[in-house]
């Protein structure tokens, strides 16, 4: 059993989750959330667009430019699996 | 701290991680500023306009009534204009805010209100051409259902103090209905409030409470002012409990020191 790095890092993974329980969130909402700095969010969230969890979506909101995320399937399905093998070691840790 | 202490402390936090969804969600289900800013503009305006034209209506038959026909006439023709003024601008609010910028209008005070918190949104129900189409029409039927009974009880077919009881027939369904077709999950279960303290309402006039208007000219407000403040009261709540929900969210989020900069 081999857990995702890409997600298990504590920055992504709040991420990941964040976006799990919306639609989609903007850069600024992360930020203010995480508690991050700008370039450090943009280069986890740069991981996650890479590795096909998180998909951009680029808008205008009046005159002003918008960056929405948004977790694809592949995200959803990496992150359910992630959970899976947490719990999986947890129970393993328990039993020894 | 042993191993056992060290484990438990971590199931624990990985236990507060899973709540995550759940608090972003309830986040942004109860961003109610918005809604809240728009009914008081909504409001404000309404009472502007009623105010402006009363008064001057009141000062043209006051003119008519002393035979002072240029206060008369000057009352009537100020009247026309004011609403002349008003039908242009809300012609141009349409057009700028209406049709396909629907929503355009919201989504600059919602990002005005929330400029430093930014955006989080839950899914918004489908919109249809037959979904469109039925809210009009329960809109209208509702609207007919409101002028229907203030005419009964104007008539004498229905009293006063019933009126706002028997306006809960069909308020109440028409609120949970339109909450469950229409707006969750956008909006959250605490919506429901609303529905809940109208039939509170109603109940409590029943068992003979007078909160109630007794007179032809303001038993209308037996209806309105319960379906406004009780309109007001979940979208208050709802913001106070976004706030709760933002801060058991930053609570688990919030990174510091080098977990927040490392990779």
């Amino acid at each position: 059993m081999e857990i995702d790095k890409i997600i298990h890092e504590p920055a992504r993974l709040r991420i990941m989750m964040i976006l799990s329980g919306v639609e989609q969130a903007d850069f600024n909402f992360l930020l203010t959330t995480l508690g991050l700095t700008r370039g450090n969010l943009s280069r986890h969230v740069e991981k996650l667009e890479s590795a096909g969890y998180l998909k951009v979506k680029k808008s205008f909101k009046g005159k002003v430019p918008n960056t929405g995320y948004e977790l694809t399937q592949k995200g959803s399905r990496a992150l359910t699996q992630y959970w899976e093998d947490v719990d999986a070691i947890r129970q393993l840790g328990q039993s020894l | 701290m042993n191993s056992k202490q060290h484990n438990k402390s971590q199931d624990q936090d990985t236990e507060k991680l899973k709540e995550i969804p759940k608090w972003v969600r309830k986040y942004a289900q109860n961003r109610t500023l918005t809604i809240i800013v728009l009914m008081a503009m909504i409001c404000l305006f309404s009472m502007f306009v009623a105010a402006l034209v009363g008064f001057l209506l009141a000062l043209a038959i006051a003119g008519f009534k002393k035979g002072n026909m240029i206060l008369g006439c000057v009352g009537i023709a100020v009247s026309v204009a004011v609403l002349a003024t008003i039908s242009i601008f809300l012609i141009i609010i349409f057009s700028k805010f209406g049709g396909k910028n629907r929503g355009l209008l919201d989504q600059r005070i919602d990002k005005w209100i929330y400029r430093k918190e930014g955006t989080a949104t839950v899914p918004v129900p489908k919109s249809s051409k037959k979904k469109i189409c039925l809210e009009i029409l329960s809109g209208v039927i509702f609207f007919i259902c409101i002028f229907a009974s203030w005419h009964l009880a104007i008539k004498g077919y229905i009293a006063y103090k019933y009126l706002q009881p028997v306006s809960a027939l069909y308020i109440v369904p028409f609120v949970v209905c339109g909450w469950y077709f229409w707006k969750s999950p956008r909006m959250g279960p605490i919506y429901l409030l609303y529905p809940i303290l109208y039939a509170g309402h109603a109940i409590l006039i029943v068992a003979g409470v007078p909160i109630f208007f007794t007179t032809e000219n303001f038993c209308i407000f037996s209806i309105c002012l319960p379906m406004l403040g009780y309109g007001f009261l979940p979208f208050i709540i709802g913001h106070i409990y976004s706030r709760y929900a933002l801060k058991k969210l930053k609570g688990i989020t919030h990174l510091e020191g080098d977990t927040a900069n490392g990779d």
